[in-house]
């Protein structure tokens, strides 16, 4: 762009140099033919300047400033100067004619180099936006259909076609890749489904079995408590199944029947059941009455796996706090220390201690069930309260 | 007591046989879907214990097939399907209860006594054994015929006891029946204890002397 303006300056220029030098002769050899007629002597200061000399000189062309009164300013001019000898008397004849400034030049070559520029510019700019916009829409599209896509939704992506070959490569590529991953993740549930159901019977066999010996003769107190702690596991087994299956079904979105359940009331009776079985005590300050559009079902296990979980992990006798405020139900309980890693807190099988005996899936549950229904499941620790707060909506 | 067992898991028909016969009922099992459907059609039973997943076809069908025939049987499925749709259909369809896999055969024998003390089976609602009386339509106890303040657990874990008199009772076993899933919540069953040593001390006041331990940690409850 610099290149060709200076390029274009210096040839335009030089063009009109030529072209003034052409003026300047043609006029020069004009007065000289007037001359040579006799004609009078022009006399146009500072255009014209006829003198006469002794002496002829060399003809020279050169650039010039003179005040010009007219315009009250220096103006540049060319100028040429000639000696001629006609007929007998020397002549020394000075032609000059305004040329247009350097400066001028530039700024007219730049300004209309700006200008179409500007324009060129401007006209591209909207011309390949409204072309890429028409040509990309399909991609932006899909791109959004991308994204919202979800793995436990059976939703189709439905793509938009295009005429762009690549872009329709792409979502035929997409679309297989996302049905075989459908596909691989609906047989690992399966699987998962499957694997916990096929081993209800065994298990319930063996609980039959140890349920005859322990009813038959000859035990030894020893053996009562080997089968004993053998029934203790069979019904931990029992539970990582249970629960297995029910975040299957509530990943496979087979909790449909959605009512409006009163969750103060629900946490109210699970306090009472815990009350039998735990002496922890449990502190229940109803602020607000929560409703919650869900199953039933689901609000019953949620409120069950929150308190079953403070229960659990609250240390020593301290009370556990239990707030249903607002539209958030938070439910505290000791702790001596903050969890090591609470990012994987609502992991499958995740437990931060060894010593508490739990199928580590209530929490996993927990967090299925309030994705299901979006509402939000917040921990945090503080001064020695492990806190989580469900916000329903 | 005449109890027919479909279901064809072998080993756990021959369990739940083993257990029931010890209290005098006459068992016979079937161990596929024709069997049952041809005795079901032929004999009368007062229970019917019911597998759903039958090999060869679906316990539900057994289940119509026996309502249509309007058979006074009691039926209690097993199902390893915990799913609350199946117990749903299974008691729409006229089931009287569900029990879900695996289950102790105690807690099958105490389900098997209440869907017989209903009414419809010609069953009382009163258990006697010897001076303690329990009305399960009121659920309320008598010793001696004079009531017994018992809170709902103890009178529950009573109901159980004499449901299963004679039979060793795990801590395990006791535990879950009085609450279910949640009874992994204390890894320790001390409060069942809790439970069982008031429930015994009220009887024992009262000169009843049934509750007996058995190998240490289980319980039996009998006569001397």
């Amino acid at each position: 762009m610099l290149v060709s303006t200076i390029v274009l300056y210096f040839y335009v220029r030089n063009l009109l140099q030529g072209e003034i030098e052409e003026e300047l002769r043609s006029t020069e050899a004009r007065i000289e033919t007037s001359i040579n007629e006799n004609g009078p002597m022009y006399q146009l200061p500072p255009v014209v300047e006829i003198e006469k000399v002794a002496l002829l000189g060399t003809e020279r062309l050169k650039d010039t400033l003179i005040f010009d009164p007219s315009q009250d300013e220096l103006e540049e001019f060319r100028e040429l100067t000639t000696y001629s000898d006609i007929k007998g008397k020397k002549y020394r004849i000075t032609v000059r004619t305004l040329i247009v400034e350097s400066e001028d030049i530039l700024v007219a070559v730049v300004v209309s180099y700006l200008v179409i520029i500007l324009l060129v510019f401007s006209f591209l700019f909207y011309f390949n936006k409204a072309w890429n916009q028409k040509l990309w829409h399909p991609f932006f599209e899909n791109l959004e259909q991308m994204k919202r896509f979800s793995l436990t939704s059976d939703k189709p992506i439905l793509f938009m076609d295009s005429e762009i070959l690549e872009f329709s490569e792409l979502n035929y590529e997409i679309t297989a890749l996302t049905d075989k991953v459908r596909s691989d993740y609906k047989n690992l549930k399966q699987y998962t489904e499957d694997v916990s159901h096929e081993m209800q019977t065994p298990l319930a066999i063996i609980q039959a079995k140890i349920d005859n010996i322990i009813n038959g003769d000859h035990l030894n107190d020893a053996q009562f408590e080997h089968l004993t702690s053998i029934q203790k596991d069979i019904q931990r087994l029992t539970q990582i199944n249970k629960r297995l299956t029910l975040l299957t079904k509530i990943e496979n979105q087979q909790f449909s029947n959605i009512e409006k359940v009163d969750i103060t009331h629900c946490v109210g009776s699970t306090i009472q059941n815990f009350n039998e079985i735990s002496d922890k005590e449990i502190k229940y300050e109803r602020d607000d009455v929560i409703w919650a559009e869900m199953d039933r079902y689901l609000a019953e296990v949620l409120c069950n796996n929150l308190l079953s979980n403070a229960i659990k992990y609250t240390t020593g006798n301290a009370d556990i706090r239990v707030i249903a405020s607002d539209k958030t139900l938070s439910i505290a309980n000791h702790g001596i220390r903050a969890l090591q890693h609470p990012e994987n807190l609502y992991t499958r099988f995740y437990r931060e201690s060894e010593t508490i005996k739990s199928t580590g899936l209530g929490l996993a549950i927990v967090k299925r069930i309030c994705d299901l229904y979006d509402f939000e499941v917040d921990y945090k620790y503080e001064k020695g309260m492990h806190t989580f707060s469900i916000t329903f909506k | 007591m005449k109890i027919l067992i479909a279901e064809d898991e072998i080993e756990l028909q021959k369990s739940m046989i083993t257990y029931l016969e010890c209290d005098g009922n006459v068992c016979e099992a079937a161990s596929d879907y024709n069997e049952a459907l041809y005795k079901v059609d032929l004999y009368e039973y007062d229970i019917l214990i019911l597998d759903i997943n039958l090999i060869t076809g679906s316990g539900l069908d057994i289940l119509k097939q026996l309502k249509k025939q309007h058979k006074n049987t009691a039926t209690i499925i097993i199902s390893a399907n915990s799913s609350l749709d199946d117990k749903l259909e299974g008691l729409d369809l006229g089931a009287d209860d569900y029990l879900t896999k695996p289950f102790h055969l105690a807690e099958l024998n105490s389900r098997l006594k209440a869907v017989l003390r209903r009414g419809k089976f010609g069953g009382t609602e009163k258990i006697d054994f010897n001076e303690i009386s329990i009305d399960t339509r009121s659920r309320t106890s008598f010793i001696d015929k004079k009531p017994m303040a018992l809170t709902r657990k103890e009178y529950d874990l009573l109901l159980f006891f004499v449901t299963n008199k004679g039979r060793v009772l795990s801590k395990a076993i006791i535990a879950e029946h009085l609450w279910g899933d949640n009874s992994d919540l204390a890894d320790n069953y001390d409060f069942i204890y809790v439970h069982i040593n008031n429930l015994r001390k009220k009887l024992t006041d009262a000169g009843a002397k049934y509750i007996k331990t058995a190998y240490g940690s289980g319980y039996k409850f009998m006569e001397d």
